[in-house]
């Protein structure tokens, strides 16, 4: 049984990452065109902003929040970027001021969680919206923003090929392996899983956890701009009406599915690209094979409740557990 | 006489690991039977097989001579086994009455109707409780009438309870004594789960001794004392002078590291003033609702301090008021809490990670990078240090028993290298052989010099332990004793008077 609970996270992350090689591979042999470039390419470009909006969010998770604004913070902070180097401001000028727009969303999202004491759920909701509607009523002309020439320089982020492996999928390699570095590396990223294991725990210990919370939620924005700088540049240009579509709960899907509790203190990076992959997978397939969206909706849902009851499976939680060490 | 319950040979594995293991036991109608043993010893899991909440692996249970297979706790009620668990399982803001017929209710239920039944069923078994009261407003004792009426009322012949008194007040547990007479009376058979032996030795008409899920002794209670329960519990002879209740020496008071004055906090610690010196230990006595815990965890900052009337915290001759417990940290204080499954560890870290989350918390020692071999060192050090016992090095806390926990959460502490530290009930929920352990690590500590602040509402403990006693009462300090002249039934007096 002890070890059972030892191998918890593993477990979880290789049957996913088996069902994720199942999947591939079925895709590839029935479905014509899974396997060609030009699709390779498709959904390793769709996978890895996804996945860069997991990362972000698994440091929410992992420290017991949830960031419901991050679309927003997706898409406003970089059309922003792009609006002020459109309209002439140079662009280092107008990347720092998208990253000041981001750390203030993160440090909204935080105050209000750590200091006014809101639930994440709410409070992130809220400044979401906020953030959009700010979007939509001031910053921009046309809902959807053109990625300007200005940032031509940059645009290799979303668009370039280095050896074949396009430079998205190295974004997010990238920004996993710096947010790996933070999670298990750092006195910071150790208080992050401290306080999503026990907050009042960690409290009495001495962690001064409100900034910390303050910091995971700046974290998760900073990661959100990057995320959209890499989608506008691979798209060359910026719907920011995205906010309004469900996106984020791919965002959280690849987070739990990859086994992160949402209970908080548990899991990495490699759940995250472990639950990336399959998701990225599965609504590739399942757009080739023109499943409607409502259908697509229904098999997340579906794949979602399969790994949530694969785990309560492998890992009853009965009163035995529950009470270790008063057998 | 006949044995209203019996197990045979009863063994219960969990994987390979036994936690009973052909154990025998036999209740009779009207015996008080206690099972003692330490944590793990598998007391609650022999019961739980009673009780039909965990199944047995191998074995028989008869019920009046007759083999019986209980598959869920409702078919043991059924049956007249009840179980009456350390967390009581009352709805609170429903009335006693709707308690009493929860599940049991006529299609039209008539609330006078079941009121006046309720009265009339509590007065037959002479519990003070009225039955219009909402639950939520009981005392801990008057919920546990209502579990036992309830119980009554289903007509159970066997009732276990399982650490009935742990958080009862010294007046409660009294009355408790008496209720448990009530029920012998109506030959109902009692099995009594306690940590507390005393309370075994009291009411008891036998005593079980459980040791790692082996049976070691059964015997009537009149045979027994406290040294040979102890000796039976743990196998071994423990170091005598701990379980000495008399301390004959007192360790001098150091320089006055800590006073309080004129202390408050909400309605409940109403000008509180003491002081704390370094070298000794300060036992604490008072009952639950005195004030005591919340006056500590305004001096560590656990809890702030209200400023403009809540009075002056001085810490080393400087007045201190702190907002969160970092800076209490920061100070030298260490606040090792009585609840530590909620405020004292972390569950999914080992012990190394949690000792050194410890390490990390000192504001002092900060550094960005984590270094893993300082963890590992730490960690061995401290589980070197402190005896802690578990199954590999990378255990996850949660996986240890409760005495080893309480260990990792005070190593946690310790290697903050604080000048005062505060134990909160240090030994509640701990198993017999880690609580001398645990005492001697306190002993220890005022050896070192540091001033340690021990808070407990169990006497023998405070009486062992302290230099000096304070006992608070309804939040205050009322009386200060000497460990050489203070005996049980003064503390006693001066906490509840």
């Amino acid at each position: 049984m002890l070890n059972l609970l030892r191998g918890r996270k593993l477990d979880q992350q290789i049957i996913v990452l088996i069902l994720f090689i199942l999947i591939f591979l079925s895709f590839a042999v029935f479905l014509p065109g899974f396997i060609s470039a030009g699709n390779i390419l498709t959904l390793v470009r769709s996978v890895s902003v996804l996945g860069i909006l997991g990362l972000g969010m698994a440091i929410v998770v992992i420290g017991r929040g949830i960031d419901l604004s991050m679309i927003a913070t997706l898409a406003v902070p970089a059309a922003w970027v792009m609006t002020l180097a459109g309209a002439g401001y140079p662009p280092v000028l107008a990347i720092l001021a998208g990253l000041a727009f981001a750390i203030a969303t993160g440090v909204l999202n935080g105050v209000l969680v750590a200091y006014a004491e809101i639930p994440a759920l709410f409070a992130t909701l809220a400044v979401g919206i906020g953030i959009a509607g700010i979007g939509q009523s001031g910053l921009f002309e046309y809902d959807i923003v053109a990625w300007p020439p200005a940032l031509d320089s940059i645009s290799w982020i979303g668009r370039g090929v280095i050896l074949g492996i396009p430079y998205s999928i190295l974004a997010f390699l990238a920004a996993a392996l710096v947010v790996h570095i933070f999670l298990k590396k750092t006195r910071m990223g150790f208080f992050i899983y401290a306080l999503g294991d026990n907050l009042l725990a960690a409290r009495i210990t001495g962690v001064r956890v409100r900034p910390i919370i303050i910091l995971q939620y700046v974290m998760a924005s900073v990661i959100a701009l990057f995320a959209g700088l890499v989608l506008a540049a691979s798209s060359a240009n910026m719907d920011t009406r995205i906010f309004n579509l469900t996106w984020i709960y791919d965002v959280i899907l690849v987070v739990v599915l990859g086994g992160i509790g949402l209970s908080g203190g548990r899991g990495g990076v490699w759940n995250v690209i472990i639950g990336t992959l399959l998701i990225g997978t599965i609504i590739n397939g399942m757009t080739i094979m023109n499943v409607s969206f409502e259908g697509q909706n229904l098999v997340r849902g579906m794949v979602l409740l399969a790994a949530l009851m694969t785990d309560s499976i492998l890992n009853p939680r009965n009163e035995e557990t529950a009470k270790q060490g008063d057998i | 006489m006949k044995p209203v319950l019996e197990m045979r040979k009863i063994t219960k594995l969990y994987g390979k690991a036994a936690a009973v293991s052909e154990v025998d036991f036999d209740l009779h109608p009207g015996e008080v039977h206690a099972i003692l043993g330490e944590n793990g010893a598998g007391k609650s899991t022999l019961t739980k097989m009673m009780a039909g909440v965990v199944h047995p692996t191998s074995g028989q249970i008869l019920l009046n001579g007759d083999e019986i297979n209980i598959r869920t706790p409702a078919e043991a009620v059924e049956l007249g086994i009840a179980m009456v668990f350390q967390e009581t399982s009352l709805v609170p803001s429903m009335t006693v009455a709707q308690n009493l017929f929860l599940g049991n209710e006529k299609f039209f239920n008539r609330i006078r109707g079941t009121n006046i039944t309720a009265q009339q069923f509590m007065q037959s078994l002479s519990f003070d409780v009225d039955p219009t009261q909402i639950v939520a407003s009981l005392g801990a004792a008057q919920k546990q009438m209502v579990e036992i009426a309830r119980a009554m009322l289903l007509e159970a012949r066997v009732i276990v309870f399982d650490e009935p008194t742990a958080t009862l007040t010294p007046e409660e547990k009294r009355h408790f004594f008496n209720l448990v007479e009530t029920l012998k009376s109506h030959s109902v058979a009692v099995i009594f789960i306690s940590h507390a032996l005393e309370e075994a030795l009291e009411i008891s008409d036998r005593i079980t001794i459980l040791r790692d899920g082996r049976h070691v002794v059964t015997d009537k209670t009149s045979s027994f004392n406290r040294d040979r329960i102890v000796q039976s519990m743990v196998g071994r002879e423990l170091t005598q002078e701990l379980y000495e209740n008399r301390k004959t020496k007192i360790r001098p008071a150091g320089e006055r590291i800590l006073s309080i004055e004129n202390l408050r906090v909400g309605g409940v610690v109403k000008n509180n003033s003491l002081s704390v010196f370094k070298g000794q230990v300060t036992g604490i006595f008072g009952l639950v609702g005195s004030g005591r815990t919340e006056t500590f965890k305004v001096v560590s900052g656990v809890i702030k301090r209200n400023y403009r009337n809540g009075g002056e915290v001085i810490l080393k001759g400087k007045p201190v008021r702190y907002l969160v417990p970092a800076q209490g940290v920061r100070d030298g204080i260490a606040y090792v809490t009585e609840d530590r499954k909620i405020e004292g560890f972390f569950e999914t870290m080992s012990i190394k990670q949690n000792v050194f989350a410890g390490l990390m918390g000192k504001a002092q020692l900060a550094r960005f990078w984590l270094r893993k071999s300082k963890m590992d060192e730490l960690g061995e050090k401290w589980v070197k240090a402190l005896q802690v016992k578990s199954v590999t090095q990378n255990a996850n806390v949660i996986e240890l028993s409760g005495g080893n926990q309480q260990k990792a959460v005070i190593a946690k502490s310790l290697v903050q290298e604080p000048e005062l530290i505060i134990f909160d009930e240090p030994t509640r929920g701990v198993d017999v052989g880690a609580i001398a352990e645990i005492h001697n690590i306190i002993n220890q500590l005022a050896d070192e010099g540091r001033a340690v602040v021990v808070i407990s509402s169990y006497l023998p403990e405070v009486m062992q332990l302290s230099d000096r006693l304070l006992v608070a009462r309804q939040g205050k300090i009322v009386e200060e004793f000497s460990p050489l002249d203070a005996t049980e039934e003064k503390l006693m007096y001066a906490a509840v008077h």
